[in-house]
């Protein structure tokens, strides 16, 4: 509650002009945007510049939030989600391009992530510890559909609320407890042909 | 319970939300029905792996750079106010420019950019340049490497078709000199001639001009009439006298 009035004030001063006020705004939240940016679109260098992207616009359209419709977080999530599916949309086509140029299914089956990570570590805490093994994870989130990939990005990765998650998503919350649950699931199933001595 | 209801409550199961008799049913159902067991171990499963990712720390400039592109205002220096040389330049740059962009969001130049701007957007859409198309503009390195290599193909095509112009129309050129009769081109001489002469407005015959131009500078010329003179052309004997 004191976060809504201190990002409402925040807000406030940032349309008044305060210079300030806006650079501490950005400040609170960009490693917010960032990642989910990252965790959706997968690379470094397009979370980048989606995150500048997301605070052009709320910069621009900062007088159209409304305290009382919600809170500020939420307001700034459902920004970045619009832009995370526009950029999905505009990618599509180069994304089919560039799988032509891709490592057929076959030679991916090959050598499954299994056999590129090192499994030196007894249990699967140890292991999801880490490094490569997070890449793993990254990359199989990066396998789920873009429906499921948002829902389980919001809930596990950044902890909202399935009010919240639906209100971004503009779905029912029973269709964003199915996505999560499907989401999980999928995910657990990629990553077990990886580790299918652990799970 | 049934499938649909085991469906419905099991995000709220892994998170730990779920407590008393709804709990206990759900266990049961879990126990008793085969594929929802699967589907409870597999979302647990899935969530403990996207609950390890951790978080990613955004590039520094990140900050730097969404203000610079919003507000404008460069970040204020923090902690033990180190930043890079980059950034010092940013600041810099921004410092340079922002009193010129003040300078220009003046009413009075606002007609003339946008003057600046209907002319533009009217050439662009005379010589048929579409901005929409500069969107899908593609600068991958390789996409890059290609229309370097398309240009640069055009270029030598174009030289190659001018030269092969400019060879034929010399051929020609040499295929009609050879082709045009002897006296034609006696003619043509002549009348060259004729030109140069016309060209020589002292009417004096040309060794005789050479001959002069032969003199040195500080000889005089004095007249004079030999006892048997010479049998000179007009002019050149009006000239002596």
């Amino acid at each position: 509650m004191e976060d809504t009035h201190v990002a409402a004030l925040l807000v406030r001063r940032c349309i008044a002009g305060d210079s300030a006020a806006w650079e501490e705004l950005v400040e609170r939240h960009h490693r917010r945007v960032y990642n989910i940016c990252y965790r959706f679109a997968g690379s470094a260098s397009d979370a980048e510049d989606l995150t500048q992207e997301v605070f052009i616009k709320i910069y621009r359209t900062l007088a159209s939030y409304d305290v009382e419709r919600g809170a500020f977080t939420t307001w700034l999530t459902t920004i970045t989600r619009n832009l995370l599916v526009d950029h999905f949309r505009k990618t599509k086509q180069e994304r089919r391009t560039d799988s032509l140029d891709a490592i057929p299914a076959e030679e991916a089956d090959a050598t499954p992530l299994s056999e590129r990570i090192p499994d030196h570590a007894p249990g699967p805490e140890a292991k999801a510890r880490s490094r490569e093994t997070g890449e793993a994870v990254h990359e199989a989130l990066q396998r789920l559909s873009p429906e499921l990939r948002e829902t389980v990005i919001l809930r596990d990765l950044q902890d909202m609320d399935y009010r919240d998650i639906a209100t971004v998503l503009k779905v029912p919350e029973g269709t964003v407890k199915s996505r999560i649950n499907r989401g999980r699931a999928e995910l657990a199933r990629l990553l077990q042909r990886t580790y299918k001595q652990v799970i | 319970m049934q499938c649909l209801e085991f469906d419905a409550l099991l995000s709220q199961a892994i998170d730990g939300s779920l407590s008393g008799e709804k709990l206990g049913s759900f266990e049961a159902h879990g126990r008793e029905c085969r594929a929802c067991g699967e589907l409870l171990q597999e979302a647990e499963a899935g969530r403990s792996w996207l609950k390890s990712l951790g978080e990613i720390a955004p590039p520094p400039s990140l900050v730097t750079n969404i203000l610079l592109r919003t507000s404008g205002v460069p970040r204020r220096a923090r902690g033990n106010g180190l930043s890079s040389w980059l950034e010092r330049l940013q600041e810099g740059a921004v410092a340079i420019v922002s009193p010129l962009a003040a300078a220009a969001r003046q009413p009075r130049f606002a007609m003339s950019f946008g003057m600046a701007f209907f002319t533009l957007s009217a050439t662009l859409s005379l010589v048929g340049v579409r901005l929409r198309d500069l969107r899908h503009l593609d600068l991958r390195p390789s996409a890059i490497r290609r229309s370097y290599y398309e240009t640069s193909g055009r270029v030598v095509k174009y030289y190659e078709n001018i030269r092969f112009v400019y060879e034929i129309e010399s051929r020609v050129r040499q295929l009609k000199q050879a082709t045009t009769p002897a006296e034609q081109q006696l003619d043509k001489q002549e009348n060259h001639k004729g030109r140069e002469n016309k060209s020589d407005r002292s009417g004096q015959p040309k060794q005789q001009e050479q001959r002069n131009y032969s003199q040195e500078g500080d000889q005089p010329v004095f007249a004079f009439l030999p006892d048997d003179p010479p049998v000179v052309p007009g002019a050149t004997y009006r000239r002596l006298v």
